[in-house]
């Protein structure tokens, strides 16, 4: 294998899983580099395997084939924090306690990792929330306390599924804004999963499209919006080409998705 | 009229006018007052019982009774349940013993606990902390399995393993549902401990209940009746009190 500066290297991954009496092949030989500080957005239809490829980088899934690498270059610190699409915060903790978690099961001292969580909830505007829980916090919030866990622990690459999606649209908007601020002021490597194109075109420095299932890299796009970058990038004339490419492209894999789960051949599969 | 009364009058209203309409139909010869006499009397009787201290004598015993019983099931039944919820293994092989074991009236474990142990007190508790067992280790069974795969998934990925995942996600993952088999224990503690008082014990309210109808003193009767709802909305409020005390953070029904 080549020596490269990546910072994550995964090489011909593959993953099935056990289904009712027969295998679901859920990625079949996926292959990605992601460079030092990349925001890095992976869209494709569902059942494209997505999540399971974010799951995989995580460590939360062992491959059946292949191999994922991630250049870790500070002792002590995890290769992987992940933003979970539900939020998934425990319950009975306090959102500081939250923030704190990963720290915590790291043997960290609580001082250290009271000051570390304190100033995370501070980047994503949450320091007055400290001592609420979670069920008092809203959809948004508890996003926000999501991506402050991830990021006290101090993660290589920051993984995110599609964390705005269960947001109204109001609200994703603007913590797609919050994102591109947290991301230029941190320089985080990041994976973000996404099903909105607009979403990967706006945080994305590139976009990599899956295939429906067996989830496969179809293109890799370059998203050469510039930086900074605004939600005012929506109304320049090349990210309503790059939209339009992209969109045709997934728009395809959509389609065959679709067919698939009818069971096949569908009359789609004759009108396409 | 106050916000209170006017949401919650009607818990109000209605045991009082129960309570009046009984009254009424006792002092009318509705209902035979020798058989139910009216409330004040049974309130006037129940002062005197009060004072003599027969009550509270047989409240004591079934008290301490109950205390007894509530605690052995509590530390088994929570053990059996978390270890049931966490082990699959564990809960396949008891399964089948719980779903044959569970449903059996609680006092026809007497006879088979009074070969074991001699009979009285231990035989009492024995008994009475059979059926809050099982209903707290089944309770606190599901409520293991009910947590939320994507939180265990999610703290497990911020490196909580082991003792630490079960200290830190399952252990308090399951703590609401450990409070309602508590209170389901509870409850049913109360209730089986006067079954069995019933049918083996001198003392306690169970069988100051029984001897009072045997020898038809009815006012009796009733003081310990009441005495015994009393006491089981009194344990069962406190433990919810307790709860909401100790698990701030479980939303309650109406914020879903």
């Amino acid at each position: 294998m080549e020596t490269s500066p990546s910072k994550v290297v995964v090489r011909d991954v593959g993953v099935t899983f056990p289904g009712h009496g027969r295998t679901v092949v859920a990625l079949d030989g996926i292959s990605l580099d992601v460079a030092p500080g990349e925001f890095l957005c992976v869209v494709g239809p569902s059942g494209s395997g997505k999540s399971t490829l974010l799951r995989v980088v995580a460590g939360l899934v062992r491959p059946d084939r292949g191999q994922v690498r991630i250049a870790a270059d500070r002792p002590g610190t995890p290769a992987t924090a992940m933003v979970f699409q539900e939020h998934a915060l425990l319950p009975w903790r306090t959102v500081l306690d939250n923030v704190t978690f990963g720290l915590e099961n790291r043997g960290v001292g609580r001082a250290e990792r009271e000051a570390r969580a304190r100033e995370m909830l501070a980047m994503v505007g949450l320091t007055r929330f400290a001592r609420l829980y979670p069920h008092q916090l809203s959809g948004g919030m508890k996003q926000r306390v999501g991506i402050a866990r991830a990021l006290a622990n101090d993660p290589e690459v920051l993984l995110m599924d599609e964390p705005l999606a269960s947001l109204d649209a109001q609200t994703r908007t603007i913590m797609q804004e919050e994102l591109l601020r947290i991301w230029a002021t941190l320089g985080k490597t990041v994976v973000y999963v996404t099903h909105s194109l607009e979403e990967a075109l706006l945080l994305g420095d590139r976009i990599v499209l899956l295939t429906a299932r067996p989830g496969r890299v179809s293109q890799v796009f370059p998203v050469e919006l510039g930086r900074p970058r605004g939600l005012e990038v929506r109304g320049s004339p090349a990210y309503g080409v790059l939209l339009e490419k992209i969109w045709s492209e997934l728009r395809e894999e959509v389609l065959r998705a679709m067919d698939e789960d009818r069971g096949g051949a569908g009359p789609r599969a004759a009108s396409t | 009229m106050p916000r209170w009364l006017t949401d919650h009058g009607i818990a109000v209203v209605s045991p009082v006018l129960l309570v009046a309409g009984w009254e009424w139909a006792s002092a009318t010869g509705v209902l035979r007052e020798a058989l139910f006499p009216r409330p004040t009397t049974v309130a006037r009787h129940l002062g005197q019982l009060v004072t003599d201290g027969t009550l509270e004598r047989h409240t004591a015993t079934t008290l301490v009774r109950i205390a007894w019983a509530f605690a052995v099931s509590a530390v088994l039944g929570v053990a059996t349940g978390l270890a049931m919820g966490s082990w699959r293994r564990l809960r396949e092989a008891l399964d089948p013993v719980f779903a044959v074991v569970y449903p059996i009236p609680s006092v026809l474990f007497l006879p088979l606990v009074s070969f074991l142990v001699p009979a009285g007190e231990v035989a009492v508790v024995i008994t009475t902390a059979v059926t809050s067992f099982f209903l707290v280790a089944l309770t606190t069974m599901h409520g293991v399995r009910q947590i939320d795969p994507l939180v265990v998934e999610a703290a497990t990925h911020y490196g909580a393993r082991g003792w630490r995942l079960f200290t830190a996600v399952l252990l308090p993952g399951a703590l609401p549902s450990v409070f309602t088999g508590l209170r389901l224990g509870l409850g049913y503690a109360l209730i089986v401990v006067i079954a069995v008082e019933i049918v083996a014990a001198g003392r306690g309210l169970g069988a100051f209940l029984w001897l009072s109808w045997q020898v038809l003193k009815v006012e009796d009767m009733y003081a310990a009746f009441l005495v015994v709802a009393v006491l089981g909305a009194a344990l069962s409020y406190g433990l919810a009190a307790l709860r909401a005390r100790l698990l701030p953070w479980v939303q309650d029904v109406a914020e879903r």
